[in-house]
């Protein structure tokens, strides 16, 4: 423990919420004031700037409901990778896991006419077991052979990047596109119904509430999810108690895949209703999506909020780019300051600070 | 005393008037897919902006750049927030998503760059090379003593395949038995891909280089190789003066000034756009043949291209450069006295896809996916 | 034939030098038990910082210095976080990552397009050099004191630590170094081997180097071979593309990395990874 005067600070074990949110905000904001920065370097006085921002994101009734547009597949892929964090299964993977989805989805409703509803029901049950099947590989190798998860999830989303290019370009390229890289536009069946007035695709943003709520109760009160977090925070312990690893990170990467298969379905048939240059289907979700599940620290109700936060971090990129003129790379410098500033201020979490102007006499366990 | 005020009061109000319809403020937007620091069709765009900017009075632009297609919509809300009238959407993505926010704001004016989609508040509009092509292909059949071209060509759609056939048609009416040899890189913007692909050409035997990307990196390459290259899109001869030959350049603000002259006059409005089509060529000056402006060929080859002759069905026997001003003022004159694409051309598997005496139709070039003869590579989609 | 194998040698070279520079640079990084997933970001920062520099004093190998100097502090940042603040290394390399990206396409704004006089040629001593220093670095990796003391601080710190090793300090600069070289080899990128700057150019080069660095076996020598493998693939991609789709062979690298993973996992040690790669090292008990 040191001291500074009245003010204690000792470490803690497991920190108490409140001070979880304090620490996590004032990163935040940290990363704010050196965005700032770079606001003063472009000219651009930084109070004006978040001024604008605010404003334009929030009190914009069109641009109101982008802000979660951007949160479903932020959402949908942030709730998979708290579970598979919690297991300390690094799928970094999440960006080839949407794509393999969005293939999945385009095969069922270009390739399998179903009626009605069964259509967008097949599409998004093969797009998740698609994007399951591309978290497959690198949960293997690391049960079986012990081969790092991070670089080979990292290296299936190449995989999947260049599959894609090459469906576009070649067997899938559509008859209707004018030679360029789509795919045909999908039939009535496979187009999600949106919001009114708005591009939200409701039905991916209820099947992300839902997860949410199923994968809170899941890791709370089954023993599955039980033991997902007993790994995860001590692995040795885990292993005392019995508990297999290979079932555990299994499940971590089923769910973590393939909830990201269904964000990739819901891009496709939500959005753009058709498959075309990945590059476009994802703006960086799935590698934001790691953002979304580190904030929430292993709470999928707490993902919410933050996919949430990560949406409106999105769309404020977008009216920095129209008001204020900025380079679009913009909203990339906010979310690496971010999570810098957020993963800096891990260690402050650990450590709470005590008032106690009383005690004079050293504490002789220094 | 009485008069002079009411001359005063005639004077301002005389004064006003004419600055008012002098001055008829117009706010228009930009959606850009690329970054306008892109040297190629972007970068284009935005200096048709800027021109069209100081041409056309009391106009003010707004531009966004990098726009992901799925979001033209948004973006175009968010222009049409900040007051434009006008929207110009430059890629051809953005199709559907401004056809959508067309619909949705039928008193403001869109314009769509090379699309097919219209409505009555929404244009289309396009500067289209193939003329161009077709003189820097004449160029290079006089130039190559290989007999292989090369061409780096972004992606496989109608508007490059129509840029690649009017190139090797113009190879072939002066090197019967050359050979176009074509290499794809899928992006529109890649250095890194454009020069490998360069080398992969030059490996195999091409002496002469043509392509779509947007960045000087072909001309550079062949330049230090000590070969010809055509400049694309932005003016490239200044990054290899002495191995530029010619080029294709584009001046996009004649489009822009033209529509915007014409909104602001009443011509055009959010009602009668319906079968507003541009797709101007040399004739209206929205293209320009030359590695450089105002520099249709590069002196350091016109000797080269004096010495070389070539016969032809109409012009009897010239050198190609004589044929290629002459072939160029033939195209550029409003009655477009010579097309490229005039039949019989058959495709390069032997198909006849125009017909003797007739001439491909704009909505002909713009599904075009078979290969003209002389053309050796991946070709995706042909027929 | 010969002229085919001649030509794509020379390719592989040319595009392998950067993937080779960054790679030895993670090797060392990763030896010494921290993993830098900010080599983009770091390699992306060096090419924007070479080129402004180079066009602003001229001098071509004032770019690199200074490039390197940038990588290196970004490395800093890095090995604070991960070494001496112990927080999740994969996070905050990715967060560098992200930014670098993100304040190069920023900065760069108006750099593009620019034409740079100062270059330096396209293959140079400076290609061959890489191959030198990859052999020079595994030679202190493996037959020198400096180089076992790296590998003790990524095999088993805690040894380490009672022999006296500081290992912190070893694995600040070995991340520092990584960063170094990541920055010098995106100015390589911007220097030399396409002479320009284009916001995002690196394209994921630094991805891969991460990825050759495991693919050698965290071994300098084998990493020669396999940044001129990748090299030699992307050229093939367009040379080929007449009878193998280019997205296949552009696939390959990525997928070739997590065969070799899967072909030396387990295998005899000194293939596999350093012990304590990407945990933070507590030094007793604090």
């Amino acid at each position: 423990m040191k001291r500074f005067g009245p003010f204690h600070i000792e470490p803690v074990q497991a920190p108490a919420n409140s001070w979880v949110l304090t620490v996590s905000v004032a990163a935040v904001i940290a990363a704010f004031v050196a965005a700032g920065a770079i606001f003063w370097a472009f000219g651009i006085n930084p109070l004006n700037a978040y001024a604008v921002i605010f404003v334009g994101t929030l009190t914009d009734r069109r641009a109101t409901p982008e802000i979660l547009r951007q949160t479903i597949p932020l959402l949908l892929c942030g709730l998979g990778l708290v579970v598979a964090f919690r297991a300390q299964f690094w799928n970094i993977g999440a960006e080839g896991q949407l794509l393999a989805g969005a293939v999945g989805g385009t095969a069922v409703a270009l390739f399998l006419p179903l009626p009605g509803p069964w259509h967008l029901a097949a599409m998004f049950v093969v797009g998740c077991a698609a994007g399951v099947l591309w978290g497959l590989l690198p949960a293997l190798l690391r049960i079986k052979l012990d081969v790092n998860d991070v670089i080979t999830t990292l290296m299936m989303n190449y995989i999947a990047l260049f599959f894609v290019e090459w469906l576009v370009h070649g067997p899938w390229k559509g008859q209707t596109a004018r030679g360029f890289a789509y795919t045909d536009t999908f039939p009535a069946t496979a187009w999600l119904a949106l919001i009114p007035g708005t591009r939200v695709h409701w039905a991916t943003l209820a099947l992300g509430l839902t997860l949410a709520g199923l994968l809170a109760f899941f890791l709370a009160r089954t023993r599955l999810g039980f033991e997902i977090r007993v790994l995860g925070e001590n692995p040795l312990a885990a292993r005392y108690a019995g508990i297999n690893p290979l079932k555990t990170i299994v499940v971590a990467m089923i769910v973590s895949a393939g909830a990201a298969g269904l964000a990739g379905v819901g891009e496709v048939a939500g959005i753009h209703h058709k498959l075309l240059a990945p590059d476009q289907i994802s703006l960086g979700y799935g590698y934001a999506a790691i953002i979304v599940a580190w904030l929430a620290r292993g709470s999928p109700l707490a993902a919410v909020l933050t996919a949430l936060f990560l949406g409106l971090i999105f769309s404020s990129g977008d009216v920095m780019k129209v008001a204020l003129q900025m380079p679009f790379r913009i909203t990339d410098v906010f979310n690496g300051l971010i999570l810098f500033f957020l993963i800096g201020s891990e260690r402050l979490l650990y450590y709470r600070v005590r008032w106690a102007p009383g005690q004079a006499v050293p504490d002789p366990s220094r | 005393m009485r008069w002079v005020i009411v001359l005063a009061v005639l004077v301002m109000v005389v004064s006003l008037a004419a600055t008012g319809s002098a001055q008829q403020k117009l706010k228009a937007g930009f959606i850009y897919v690329g970054p306008i620091g892109d040297y190629g069709w972007t970068h284009a765009h935005d200096q048709g902006r800027r021109i069209a900017e100081k041409t056309v009075a009391g106009l003010e632009t707004v531009y966004v750049e990098s726009v992901p297609e799925a979001q033209a919509e948004p973006f175009i809300d968010k222009l049409v927030q900040q007051g434009a009238k006008v929207v110009f959407t430059t890629s051809f993505g953005f199709m559907d998503g401004t056809l959508a926010a067309a619909k949705r704001h039928p008193d403001v004016i869109f314009a769509h760059a090379s699309g097919f989609k219209r409505a009555p508040n929404m244009a289309t509009y396009m500067a289209d090379f193939y003329q161009v092509y077709y003189l820097n292909g004449l160029m290079a059949g006089a130039l190559t003593k290989s007999g292989k071209v090369g061409y780096v060509g972004a992606f496989p759609i109608p508007e490059v395949k129509r840029h690649i056939g009017a190139f090797a048609l113009g190879v072939r009416a002066v090197n019967p038995k050359a050979t176009v040899h074509v290499r794809w890189i899928f992006e529109w913007f890649k250095p890194a891909a454009a020069k490998e692909a360069t080398a992969a050409l030059i490996a195999e035997g091409v002496d002469v280089l043509a392509f779509t990307e947007d960045s000087p990196t072909v001309v550079q390459e062949a330049a230090k190789r000590k070969l010809a290259s055509f400049s694309h899109y932005s003016p490239m001869q200044k990054f290899a003066p002495q191995h530029t030959v010619s080029g294709q350049l584009v001046h996009w603000e004649k489009i822009y000034v033209d529509f915007l002259s014409k909104v602001q006059s009443g011509k055009y409005t959010a009602k009668n756009l319906q079968d507003v089509d541009y797709w101007w060529l040399l004739a209206e000056g929205a293209v320009e043949l030359g590695g450089d402006f105002g520099v249709p060929i590069n002196p350091a080859y016109k000797s080269r291209l004096q010495a070389a002759k070539v016969t032809t069905p109409d012009l009897g026997r010239l050198s190609v450069y004589d044929l290629v001003m002459k072939r160029q003022a033939q195209m550029a004159d409003p009655k477009m006295m010579f097309d490229p694409f005039t039949g019989p051309i058959k495709d390069r598997k032997g198909v006849m896809r125009v017909a003797a005496g007739k001439r491909m139709t704009v909505g002909e070039l713009n599904t075009m996916e078979w290969a003209a003869p002389g053309i050796v590579g991946p070709w995706a989609k042909e027929p | 034939m010969i002229e085919y194998l001649l030509d794509t040698v020379v390719r592989a070279i040319a595009v392998g030098t950067p993937l080779l520079w960054a790679g030895l640079g993670e090797i060392y990084a990763e030896r010494a038990g921290v993993v830098n997933l900010g080599v983009e970001g770091m390699m992306i920062l060096g090419a924007f910082f070479a080129f402004a520099v180079a066009h602003t004093t001229g001098n071509p190998v004032v770019g690199l210095v200074v490039a390197g100097g940038v990588g290196g502090i970004a490395a800093l940042l890095h090995a604070f976080v991960a070494v001496t603040l112990r927080a999740n290394q994969y996070v905050s390399g990715l967060a560098l990552a992200m930014f670098g990206i993100g304040l190069t396409g920023v900065l760069g704004r108006g750099w593009e397009g620019v034409p740079l006089l100062a270059t330096l040629p396209e293959i140079s001593a400076l290609n061959y050099l890489s191959v030198v220093a990859a052999a020079g670095l595994w030679f202190v990796l493996y037959h020198t004191r400096a180089g076992i003391v790296v590998r003790s601080a990524g095999e088993s710190p805690a040894a380490a630590d009672a022999l006296g090793v500081n290992v912190y300090v070893v694995r600040y600069l070995c991340v520092i170094f990584g960063g170094v070289l990541a920055g010098v080899a995106g100015g390589f990128l911007s220097v030399a081997y396409r002479p320009s700057w284009t916001e995002g150019m690196t394209g994921g080069a630094g991805w891969i180097a991460i990825a050759i660095a495991i693919f050698a076996g965290w071994n300098p020598l084998k990493a020669i071979w396999g940044a001129f493998l990748f090299g030699a693939l992307y050229y093939l991609s367009f040379r080929l593309q007449t009878w193998i789709p280019p997205e296949l062979l552009r696939m390959m690298p990525f997928a070739f990395t997590i065969l070799v993973l899967a072909a030396t996992a387990g295998s005899r040690r000194g293939e596999g990874a350093p012990e304590a790669l990407g945990l933070p090292y507590v030094s007793g008990q604090r």
